[in-house]
């Protein structure tokens, strides 16, 4: 305003107000894995430079990574990656300009849930296999 | 980003479509690999194939991310901090991708 006070003007409505849906859920979905797969970028690239310094660096994050918490952590690792990666293709075909209409939209944020947790535990499953064969 | 949209939209399509199948190869490797002592990670990171293809993701994930917490930064955050973000941002994001590329170097090349 010109006397340097800003007007109250009304904002527009946020999430507390919309009626939730999938296709919502999924776009906020793509956000929050996005952030965390950024935290287990750094994760993973601190993992590598262990593993390059020697076994003394390496011994407390391979402890981590076998503790409880550590296997919680790499189970949301894993289902960010295949979530973010199944979601990140229904933005590519978006981007071909396909994809928009409502039900269909709306197909493919569900298919992007249940086939992210599916894929989550076949890695996981394959991952424990691997662990208990070695 | 400003007056930058169009490259910075093409630059996180392009290193999505770079991301996908490395992604499922570092999945699948990971799940593999579960169980490795010490010395099996230091052999599997060591045949140059793995460390370049480990190095590869990283450095495409970072420049991904940079560009995805950039577009968050400019969402959420108005003020005069913006700037100082964005810098926060690009040190964070080279800081994850030339320490891969480090460590990827030094267990493939220089043991």
């Amino acid at each position: 305003m010109a006397d340097g006070t800003r007007a109250a003007r009304p904002l527009s409505p946020h999430l507390q107000i919309w009626r939730w849906t999938v296709t919502m859920a999924a776009s906020i979905t793509h956000r929050a894995t996005g952030l965390a797969l950024s935290a287990g970028a750094a994760l993973l690239s601190a993992w590598l430079v262990a593993a390059a310094l020697g076994p003394q660096a390496y011994a407390p994050v391979a402890a981590f990574v076998d503790s409880p918490f550590g296997l919680v952590v790499l189970a949301g690792f894993c289902w960010s990656l295949t979530f973010h990666a199944l979601n990140g293709l229904r933005h590519l075909y978006w981007d071909a300009g396909r994809g928009f209409a409502l039900k269909h939209a709306t197909m493919t944020a569900w298919l992007v849930y249940i086939g992210s947790i599916i894929l989550t535990v076949i890695v996981f499953a394959a991952g424990l296999a691997a662990k208990g064969g070695a | 980003m400003a007056h930058k949209g169009t490259s910075t939209f093409i630059a996180q399509r392009a290193s999505a479509v770079v991301l996908l199948p490395l992604a499922v190869w570092l999945a699948w490797s990971l799940a593999a690999h579960a169980g490795d002592s010490y010395e099996e990670i230091r052999a599997w990171l060591g045949a140059p194939v793995n460390a370049v293809l480990m190095a590869g993701f990283v450095l495409a994930a970072a420049f991904h991310m940079r560009i995805g917490l950039g577009e968050v930064i400019d969402d959420y955050i108005h003020s005069g901090l913006r700037g100082l973000c964005h810098a926060a941002n690009w040190l964070f994001s080279a800081a994850v991708g030339l320490a891969a590329l480090y460590a990827a170097w030094r267990l493939a090349f220089a043991g």
